[in-house]
């Protein structure tokens, strides 16, 4: 397909060529293409690149023209600005000459200036550049002038550190109250000894309590009575202990075995139970199930 | 129709259910059962703490009890009437500091505590030499000394409260071989702080040297190298146990046996050693009810603690909806609150 439309283009073009000289500037302008198709599509990739190289050699052209200013004068000037204009409209026009017009002049070609003698444009340029006074920055010299850049550049600094120091506020909040390493000092000490003399005080009550029933097996019935004497027993000299008055509500809770509401009851139990919970707290509060147990004790009293 | 009556239902066999001992074998007291969880999102750290407040409510306690954040509170509550759990542990955590509430159910009091300062078992464990913890520690319930609860309402409320969480001990019966952690809490009148120790308990006969205590405990043959005589091993003094001497108090008089090397026949001397988790605690607010009601005692002396308490429960109920802005957003609120009262 791309072969046939090749051949097809091939085929018209001779017919444009006619028709743009015998029409106007549109046909001219695609005329202009022609010496170029006409030697194949190899011709065709340079013409492409053009445009660049088009601004290059105005770019050079106007360089030289410059120059020539100092020097010559304004006659030059209007001859190089022609050149320039016309760079590639050169071949088309003059098809045969091409550049004929920068070898022709010989001295100086468009583009390349002989520095052989000096330049005056690269000596003054040269001269400001090292005349310049370069303050210590950031980015070195190079890069001195752009006041852009390092405020860009400081302010992306700035960005970073914010978002650490957010981090690192995260990392606080999370670790509030923690202590990785804790410390050993008296007040530690105190309370070890608190708590050993605590320990101390529940293994006596314990040793006290079982050197009391030694030899004895709970399981065995035998025992079991003889054990529930003695504990009777206790009750009643830590009754003695205490203060008349709560002997006598004693007596009545005995009586009254079912209110379960009777604190002075529950605190006089507490004394027998021995239960260790409390062993260094005040007696006051004793569960219901200790109460049930409160009245069989007071039962078999009776027996 | 005689065939359809002979048509007997199929035998379904009862599940058996697992039965939970929620009454002591010997004594028949009953065995209080808690629960810790957490309320709202956990960073690391805290999440450690309830693994090691778990660990030391062992043996009556949901170890690995998994919650999720759209479980409340009445969850727990719906569960823990037929487990028996008596108590909740409940963590949470705002910008200000992270909270432990200890709450009685079904409708008990709620107690809520600051958490001024925590070291995880971890970090105790990494600051000592020769951290201790043998494989029995945990199989039993600590035993809890209080010291210092003494005079205002709250503080007789507190440690009644502390003190039910763990099981009663009955001396007639115990066995001294199950005492072997230990939970300290102090209340510190001056600084209204609450310390929360727990420690190892661990004896040692007295008058025996350590050479030969170690010789008893372990099966090992000993070193016997730099010595001219047998007899050297046993009356030459070691080096260390220089401090048994001074401490009277703290030798007991066992009941029984107690391991290879406690005999009831010596005096013991008792050591403790550290465990953790450690807190440093603030009483700041006691509830009537499961985390509602009136509030009975408040540390801040604020004119509407009701309203107060309103706020908390809406940023929980942020919390469960899942949203994580929303939960954030509402403890900040919340701490901001708590500043305000810190102030006055």
């Amino acid at each position: 397909m791309a072969e046939e439309t090749h051949l097809a283009e091939a085929v018209k073009r001779p017919n444009k060529r006619h028709i743009g000289k015998t029409k106007g500037s549109k046909a001219r302008k695609k005329a202009r293409k022609m010496p170029h198709s006409a030697d194949g599509n190899r011709a065709m990739k340079p013409r492409k690149i053009d445009p660049k190289m088009k601004k290059l050699y105005r770019k050079r052209a106007r360089e030289y023209d410059s120059e020539d200013d100092e020097k010559a004068g304004p006659l030059r000037n209007d001859d190089g600005s022609s050149s320039g204009d016309e760079a590639e409209g050169n071949d088309t026009r003059k098809a045969d000459n091409g550049f004929s017009d920068g070898e022709e002049d010989d001295e100086i070609q468009p583009g390349i200036t002989k520095l052989a003698e000096g330049c005056n444009a690269f000596r003054l340029a040269f001269r400001s550049i090292i005349k310049k006074t370069v303050s210590d920055d950031v980015l070195g010299p190079v890069l001195s002038g752009n006041k852009k850049l390092i405020a860009e550049k400081l302010a992306e600094e700035e960005a970073e550190r914010k978002v650490k120091g957010e981090a690192k506020d995260k990392q606080l909040v999370i670790e509030k109250g923690h202590v990785a390493k804790p410390a050993y000092g008296p007040h530690e000490k105190f309370l070890i000894n608190l708590a050993t003399k605590g320990v101390v005080k529940l293994f006596n009550a314990v040793s006290k309590a079982q050197n009391a029933q030694k030899g004895l097996d709970p399981s065995r019935t035998k025992d079991a009575k003889v054990i529930r004497k003695r504990r009777k027993e206790a009750f009643f000299s830590e009754l003695g202990k205490t203060s008349a008055s709560a002997k006598a509500q004693m007596s009545k809770g005995a009586v009254a075995s079912e209110g379960p509401a009777w604190p002075p009851l529950r605190d006089n139990y507490m004394l027998t139970n021995s239960n260790l919970k409390d062993w260094d707290k005040v007696r006051e509060r004793v569960g219901k199930d200790d109460i049930g147990r409160m009245s069989e004790d007071s039962g078999s009293d009776d027996d | 129709m005689a065939r359809f009556n002979n048509k007997r239902k199929p035998f379904v066999k009862p599940i058996a259910k697992k039965k939970l001992t929620t009454v002591d074998h010997v004594t028949g007291d009953k065995i209080p059962w808690s629960f810790v969880f957490s309320r709202g999102r956990l960073p690391g750290p805290l999440r450690q703490l309830k693994a090691d407040l778990r660990k030391l409510l062992n043996p009556f306690t949901a170890l690995n009890l998994k919650e999720k954040r759209r479980n409340t509170i009445r969850d727990f509550l719906n569960i823990s009437g037929p487990m028996g759990v008596t108590h909740f542990l409940i963590l949470s955590k705002t910008p200000t500091a992270p909270y432990l509430r200890v709450a009685n159910t079904p409708q008990g009091s709620t107690l809520t505590f600051k958490i001024e300062e925590y070291s995880l078992a971890v970090d105790i464990k990494k600051s000592q030499k020769h951290p201790r913890c043998p494989k029995e520690l945990f199989k039993n319930p600590p035993t809890i000394v209080l010291s210092g609860f003494v005079g205002e309402k709250h503080l007789t409320l507190a440690s009644a409260m502390f003190r039910h969480i763990f099981p009663s001990i009955d001396a007639n019966t115990v066995k001294l071989s199950s005492c072997q952690r230990i939970l300290l809490l102090h209340y510190n009148k001056d600084t209204k702080l609450i310390d929360f120790r727990h420690y190892s308990i661990r004896l040692e006969p007295v008058g025996v040297s350590r050479r030969i205590r170690k010789f008893v405990q372990k099966h090992q043959v000993p070193d016997l190298r730099n010595l001219q005589d047998v007899s050297d091993f046993v009356t030459k003094a070691g080096y260390g146990s220089e401090s048994e001497g001074d401490e009277e108090a703290e030798t007991v008089t066992l009941a029984s046996d107690l391991g290879r090397v406690n005999r009831a026949s010596s005096k013991s001397a008792i050591k403790l050693q550290e465990i953790g988790p450690r807190m440093t605690l603030r009483l700041i607010k006691v509830e009537e009810g499961l985390c509602a009601g009136t509030v009975l005692f408040s540390e801040y002396d604020y004119g509407d603690g009701k309203k107060k308490d309103d706020n908390h429960e809406d940023a929980e109920n942020e919390e469960d909806d899942g949203k994580d802005e929303n939960e954030e957003e509402g403890s900040e609120d919340e701490e901001e609150g708590g500043e305000d009262m810190e102030e006055d």
